[in-house]
């Protein structure tokens, strides 16, 4: 059960994955298509990139993640960023799947590592922010806000080796 | 190794007494390791490789090529950033071990050396002609026009800088947004309009190594191909840099190396050490906080700087394939020899091909890298020139690092003023071939220059491995082999 506590943590995923996704849609207007019709693509690949997004900071925060790191990210991303881009081709199609569904997820699971490095990248920027703002009310904010911190205190640490 | 020890004394030294000569500067003084980071953390000073890294050779140069000679001429590039993430490795090497640029390694073998890279710099990065493409871009989008966009660029990047209380913080900070922006992007572009025929097209071509069409051993264009070779990742001296970068980032040795601070901050600096520190390379436990830093770092050149260039390259060369395909005229418009020219053609032609947004996002893309590249730019020649200047002009110590570094970024930016308003950009046409010369010459001997301070300067167990030092080597006879056939064989430098 997902409650408002998690949902505070999947709010900066959340608005990362719903951007690019609302960017990437304005983009089928290049094949030429309807206004009305690139505005469904828009929301329909956003939607999912939000949603899958969001659920990366729920996941975060229940340990499932360690915060800065790729390689479970990017296995993350392999699967629900083809998944996302099938669910907007399917009720907005724009041709992408004119040559097979099984190149089209092959070519989607290639790009979704580079999205996945500029996912976790700006993540990592927004996360600490958003957690000290939140972690007063909510103890599963503070208690990834203190991974964080002991990252940092480590980092603190090595400096205080200086002579 | 080579350290020497006092003879005992009765009280116990507060502090290790112990040093590691290198060469014939400053011995360094031995102080322990810090820890590596406790998880393979994303963040790192390779935003600044990558920033500096990621420009005109993969947004322009490359698809230019790809779409002129077919995918299979990208084998070379293939190898030009392979080379730039072993040379990257390297350079972090003596970064991480001493603290010290490499500039001050180069001194250590030869001071010559080091001032030979103190006067390319100053020759090849002072004119304001990088700032061009993006500001000329961000005038196709909004209109307002280049010259104007790109003083006030210059005025703004100096003002933030004399006012950051910690420079490096600040722009690593900047950089990570728009970077990460850049990638996201560019991902979800090329999501949306390649294929996976596209990929597999610039992918195979990527192995199709010895593949050069005759057109492409012509005068006119194996020069271009030279240049491209050498934008192939990080450019000119820009790995160099980064051992600057790497050292403020308090990576390995750096950490007991004070940071830069902002002009108005200046006064909260400490004081500079003249000199680097080593680390006890017998002691198991010092060894194994090496190798977590050696890991380290190997994931920040495979994963950010190789994957991300690879990444950014892969897409523009399938949006410029897409944009061929919808319009095949723009092949023979690419081929114009005005970087601005080509650029607006090929935004016109993907505009053209659909509607304007994806034009306006090329040029949005163009403009940011631009962006990128002169904020990163202006920060590396600047930290470069003061750290030369300051560890070994005579008296130059009597004034902290910060006056120095904000000296040389004010001398550059009003240069860069002057130069913009009544210069010409890329500077005097007479000396262009040199410039671009010199560029290509210092990274080919900024190889030579690695082999030489890593494999003498360093204590042996943290000696780079012999298939390391073949590989740098043959990236020496790379870019120099290039160089002098282009110059002897076609009587001309880079295009």
């Amino acid at each position: 059960m997902i409650d408002r506590h998690s949902l505070e943590l999947a709010l900066p995923g959340a608005s990362i994955g719903a951007v690019a996704g609302a960017m990437a849609g304005g983009l089928t207007l290049f094949a030429g298509v309807p206004t009305g019709l690139a505005a469904l693509s828009a929301l329909m690949l956003a939607l999912p990139l939000g949603l899958f997004g969001g659920l990366y900071g729920v996941l975060l925060g229940r340990g499932v993640f360690r915060p800065g790191t790729f390689g479970p990210c990017g296995l993350y991303w392999m699967a629900a960023f083809p998944l996302s881009r099938l669910v907007q081709e399917s009720v907005a199609g724009t041709g992408g799947l004119a040559g097979g569904a099984g190149g089209f997820l092959l070519y989607q699971a290639m790009v979704s590592l580079g999205f996945a490095i500029g996912f976790v990248w700006i993540h990592e920027r927004l996360m600490p922010h958003w957690l000290l703002r939140v972690a007063p009310a909510n103890p599963q904010a503070e208690a990834l806000l203190g991974l964080y911190v002991h990252h940092a205190e480590a980092l603190r640490a090595r400096k205080g080796a200086r002579r | 190794m080579d350290t020497s020890k006092p003879p005992a004394t009765s009280a116990p030294p507060v502090e290790d007494e112990r040093v590691w000569k290198a060469g014939r500067l400053e011995p360094m003084p031995i102080r322990k390791l810090p820890d590596a980071p406790p998880s393979v953390h994303i963040l790192g000073p390779t935003v600044f490789l990558v920033a500096l890294g990621v420009g005109m050779g993969e947004s322009y140069m490359w698809p230019r090529l790809v779409l002129l000679f077919g995918p299979e001429i990208r084998w070379l590039f293939l190898i030009g950033v392979t080379l730039q993430a072993v040379v990257m490795l390297e350079m972090a090497r003596y970064a991480m071990a001493t603290g010290e640029s490499i500039f001050s390694g180069a001194a250590r073998v030869f001071k010559p050396l080091m001032w030979f890279f103190f006067i390319v710099a100053m020759a090849v990065y002072i004119w304001p002609g990088h700032l061009s493409a993006g500001a000329a871009a961000l005038e196709q989008i909004s209109g307002i026009p280049w010259m104007v966009t790109a003083v006030a660029g210059l005025i703004l990047v100096g003002v933030i800088f004399s006012f950051a209380k910690v420079i490096y913080n600040l722009l690593e900070n900047v950089l990570s947004l728009l970077i990460g922006a850049l990638v996201i992007g560019t991902a979800v572009v090329a999501a949306m309009v390649g294929s996976w025929n596209d990929v597999v097209t610039t992918i195979t071509g990527m192995f199709a190594f010895g593949y050069l069409p005759a057109e492409a051993m012509t005068a006119a264009w194996f020069p271009v191909i030279v240049g491209a070779c050498a934008f192939a990742g990080p450019s000119g001296m820009q790995q160099m840099w980064y051992t600057l970068h790497l050292r403020a980032s308090g990576a390995g040795m750096g950490a007991h190396i004070p940071k830069v601070h902002g002009l108005r901050h200046a006064g909260e600096e400490e004081a500079m050490p003249s000199r680097g520190f080593m680390f006890d390379t017998e002691d198991p436990a010092e060894m194994a906080k090496w190798k977590g830093w050696r890991r380290w770092v190997t994931f920040d050149a495979l994963l950010l700087f190789w994957g991300i260039t690879m990444l950014v390259t892969v897409s523009f060369t399938v949006i410029a394939q897409a944009a061929v395909r919808q319009n095949p005229g723009v092949r023979d418009v690419i081929q114009n020899e005005e970087r601005e020219v080509a650029l607006t053609a090929m935004a016109d032609a993907v505009s053209s091909a659909g509607s304007s947004v994806l034009g306006v996002i090329f040029l949005g893309f163009i403009a940011l890298i631009g962006l990128n590249a002169t904020l990163g730019l202006f920060d590396s020649f600047s930290r470069g020139q003061a750290d030369m200047t300051y560890n070994f002009v005579k008296g130059a110590k009597k004034l902290r690092m910060s006056h120095l570094y904000a000296g040389f970024l004010w001398g550059v930016i009003i240069f860069g003023i002057l130069i913009l308003l009544f210069g010409p950009a890329d500077g005097p046409a007479g000396i262009l071939d040199t410039l671009a010369f010199l560029s290509t010459f210092a990274m080919g001997a900024y190889c030579v220059t690695l082999l030489l301070v890593n494999n003498r300067m360093l204590p042996k167990p943290i000696r780079p491995r012999w298939w390391s030092n073949v590989i740098i080597g043959c990236g020496a006879v790379f870019y120099l082999g290039m160089l002098f056939y282009s110059l002897f064989a076609f009587g001309v430098v880079v295009g």
